[in-house]
């Protein structure tokens, strides 16, 4: 869809909706609201629905970040203790690499 | 009409790229694709070492996951070693390693230097004459009678060491591959490689292209039975695509009485039962390398002699006591077969069970007698119990009584010495049973190769002269057969009196069969008396190479089959043992529809036959044995005990592939120039072609134009 040619009310509805369906536990919604709206939040002239798109986009930054902190540490300490975690490594792997601790 | 064929030629464009695409693809899909066969040559006859794990540890050799490289070398004495692991320019160094440098302490020095990427040992011939052991000097330590708990002043081979010699070697864990190169020729044509390339001219660096090595031998499996055996099961319960990593040693005990017993009632307690018994299996540094000569056939040969000769007394099937003959696998790795016969027996799920066992007789390693000198072994502890005491005494006089007129002289150890590593230890562990074990050896072991690949049939003084034809070889009979014999007939007479039978005299081991068994089992399978008896499935089995006593790993969750050697055994011991019946082939394979009322009794096998006279066709026929085969599989795998100490917890690693292979590298340098050209070519192709497109309307259409418009 060419954000170009939607009204600004459809605008602010697509992104409420993709704001509103990031707390499903999906981050990446968050992330394409902030690509997809940083244009039309920060960079084009004022309109009415600006502010609002704006603060969605604002607050899935923010809960995109959270999700990023979240998500690498976890993944760092996971990486680098699996192995001396033993059973409990194994049981919380999904593919469990062959031929290594 | 031009135009026409300009748009022709832009359609075929993307049709020739797509079959080129394709020819790339087929040529990576088909192994055989001629570059790769002028780029490499494979190595055919290797014998890798790959990975086991018990209860703690790993053991054996992985390569990384698409293999290890490096540029050959080769190292002869030991000051080759020091360019390998100090001076040489070309790290990391593929070692091809004389067999006589194939020790514990060369090994360590590869292990902790990181200018190795692997070995690929050469076979000594003759055998190292010092001897090789890459076994543990203490056998079997921790699984036997003698633990801290129990005997202790007799465990960890405290009084006796049984094997000097054992280096220990092959319970290290190496973290590149170790390949051994079988082929004499094969082993030449690497040298050859090496000599006319990687030969560093007075001390100075040889000049690239150098000859190379890869070796792939990449393990699944890592740490201990535990965690490979809890990946096995997160993998069966949870992924889609289930892969086991590893697998346990298993396979199959065998054994036979004189008389036959119904496998699926029990013995009444007062029946009383002699069990001789031997091993099945023996093991080597490599995967499925385990000649085993005199650790286990000089055993499982005599034994089988015996069980002959008893069966054709005519007073066999009237003793007082039965006879059980049995052929322990896996005893190498922590007494798999004995440890599972115990604990069915005492589970109540095998139709003799300890209390029936009257005495118990052990061939140990029997073939290299010094001074014709057999030597009695007896367990110190069970000897405290005066009962049992009285019987050891009256076994050893049985068997004093009939080594009268044979060549063999029966010596006792030491009262005070602990037995040797033995299948007994397993039964005494249960209960207190009067028994000994017969070896060639009072202290440490004869054997200078213990479950090494030199244990061989040369290694226990089978030499066959030269020029002998397949057929008289097979008949030929060796120094080794003789001194068999002996003790087949005095362990034949010896079980006979102890089930009580009067006249031992008449109990007489066939020569001949003895010296055909031990072709058989240590020369060549394939020949003309085990084609004719082998079972007739099992005939893939036979080959034109000594059997390998590797006890091999069953896939995880499926009935094991028998490994050759066993297939062998039972397809000899039911000639030996069994009577030919007349039924056809559907009887003989399901015994169920025949209307014979003692079938329940017996085991019927279906064996290949004898050729016909001058034909190609085989004449075959059933036979009805009392030999019965028993899964042996380490009980800790049933109880799902992984970190069990009781009990054998070796498992195999699995992998995708092994092979080794050989090829010429460049330089780096050159490697280095070869990418970059072919990066710059890459990108120049790119640029044109982004210019040609952005001019295409100036370059083609043009053109185009005015020949239509010539045309026109």
């Amino acid at each position: 869809m060419n954000l170009e040619r939607v009204p600004n009310e459809e605008k602010l509805q697509l992104c409420r909706k993709y704001y509103l369906g990031g707390f499903a536990l999906l981050p990446f919604l968050w992330l394409v609201n902030v690509t997809w709206f940083f244009k039309e939040a920060f960079l084009k002239p004022a309109y009415t629905e600006q502010p609002q798109i704006q603060s969605y986009v604002k607050r899935s930054a923010f809960g995109l970040f959270v999700w990023l902190v979240v998500l690498t540490t976890w993944i760092s300490i996971y990486q680098m203790n699996r192995a001396s975690w033993g059973a409990t490594g194994d049981y919380l792997s999904f593919t469990i690499p062959l031929g290594i601790p | 009409m031009n135009m026409a064929a300009a748009g022709e030629k832009g359609g075929s464009r993307p049709g020739w790229r797509s079959l080129g695409l394709c020819l790339v693809l087929l040529a990576a899909l088909c192994r055989g694709s001629s570059v790769e066969r002028k780029i490499y040559v494979k190595l055919n006859s290797t014998a890798p070492c790959v990975r086991l794990l018990n209860a703690t540890h790993q053991i054996g050799c992985q390569s990384s996951r698409n293999g290890d490289t490096g540029v050959i070398h080769v190292v002869e004495k030991e000051d080759d070693l020091s360019w390998v692991l100090e001076s040489g320019p070309d790290p990391p160094y593929m070692v091809l390693l004389e067999g006589h440098l194939f020790t514990r302490d060369t090994m360590l020095k590869f292990k902790e230097s990181t200018r190795i990427s692997g070995i690929a040992v050469m076979y000594a011939k003759p055998p190292p004459p010092e001897g090789f052991s890459p076994d543990l000097p203490c056998p079997n330590d921790g699984f036997g009678l003698y633990t801290d708990q129990r005997g202790a002043q007799y465990s960890h081979c405290n009084k006796t060491l049984w094997n000097p010699l054992g280096s220990g070697m092959s319970y290290e864990d190496f973290q590149f591959p170790v390949f051994l190169l079988q082929d004499e020729n094969e082993t030449e044509v690497i040298k050859q490689c090496y000599r006319d390339h990687n030969v560093p001219g007075n001390g100075s660096a040889p000049q690239y292209p150098l000859c190379a090595m890869q070796l792939v031998s990449a393990m699944h499996a890592v740490t201990s039975t535990v965690t490979c055996m809890r990946r096995n099961s997160i993998q069966m319960s949870f992924s889609i695509n289930p892969e086991a990593v590893c697998d346990s040693l298993a396979g199959y005990n065998v054994w036979s009485t004189v008389r036959p017993v119904n496998s699926s009632g029990f013995l009444a307690p007062e029946e009383q039962v002699v069990v001789s018994a031997a091993r099945l299996d023996g093991r080597s540094f490599f995967w499925n390398l385990a000649p085993a000569a005199e650790s286990t056939v000089s055993s499982l040969v005599t034994q089988l002699a015996a069980a002959e000769a008893i069966h054709k007394a005519p007073d066999s099937q009237d003793l007082p006591r039965n006879i059980m003959f049995t052929f322990f696998q896996g005893e190498v790795f922590d007494y798999i077969g004995s440890s599972r016969m115990v604990y069915d027996m005492e589970k109540g799920r095998f139709p003799v069970r300890l209390q029936n066992i009257h005495t118990f007789v052990e061939l140990s390693q029997v073939a290299l007698r010094e001074d014709s000198s057999l030597w009695i072994h007896t367990d110190p502890i069970s000897r405290s119990n005066d009962s049992v005491n009285v019987e050891v005494e009256q076994l050893i006089d049985v068997l004093k009584n009939s080594s009268k007129d044979t060549n063999v002289t029966l010596q006792e150890v030491d009262q005070s010495q602990a037995l040797p590593p033995a299948s007994f230890q397993r039964f005494l562990r249960a209960r207190n049973i009067p028994g000994i074990v017969l070896t060639d050896h009072n202290a440490t072991y004869r054997n200078k190769y213990y479950n090494s690949m030199y244990d061989t049939s040369a290694s226990i003084n089978m030499n066959y002269p030269s020029g002998l034809s397949k057929e008289e070889a097979l008949n030929y009979v060796t120094e080794a057969a003789q001194s068999l014999t002996d003790v087949a007939t005095l362990l034949a007479r010896t079980l006979y009196q102890q089930a009580g039978g009067k006249d031992p005299a008449q109990i007489k081991v066939d020569e001949k069969s003895v010296t055909r068994m031990l072709y058989g089992f240590l020369v060549m399978s394939n020949n003309s008396w085990f084609q004719s008896i082998i079972r007739s499935d099992w005939k893939g089995h036979l080959e034109d190479k000594p059997p390998q006593y590797y006890v091999t790993a069953t896939s995880l969750g499926s009935k094991p089959t028998p490994n050759p050697p066993t297939s062998f055994l039972i397809s000899v011991l039911a000639n030996l043992t069994g009577q030919v019946v007349n039924y056809t082939k559907e009887e003989c394979q399901s015994p169920d529809k025949a209307t014979d009322p003692q079938r329940e009794l017996y085991e019927y096998i279906w064996v290949q036959g004898p050729l016909d006279n001058n034909t190609t066709t085989r004449s075959p026929y059933c036979v009805r044995s009392t030999l019965r085969s028993h899964l042996a599989e380490s009980p800790a795998f049933e109880l799902n005990e992984w970190d069990s100490t009781e009990y054998s917890t070796w498992t195999e690693s699995r992998w995708k592939e092994i092979r080794g292979r050989i090829f010429l590298v460049p330089s780096h340098q050159l490697e280095v120039i070869t990418l970059v050209v072919g990066v710059i070519v890459l990108l120049l192709s790119f640029g044109a072609t982004y210019f040609i497109n952005s001019k295409a309307h100036i370059l083609f259409t043009s053109g185009a134009q005015e020949d239509a418009s010539g045309t026109y």
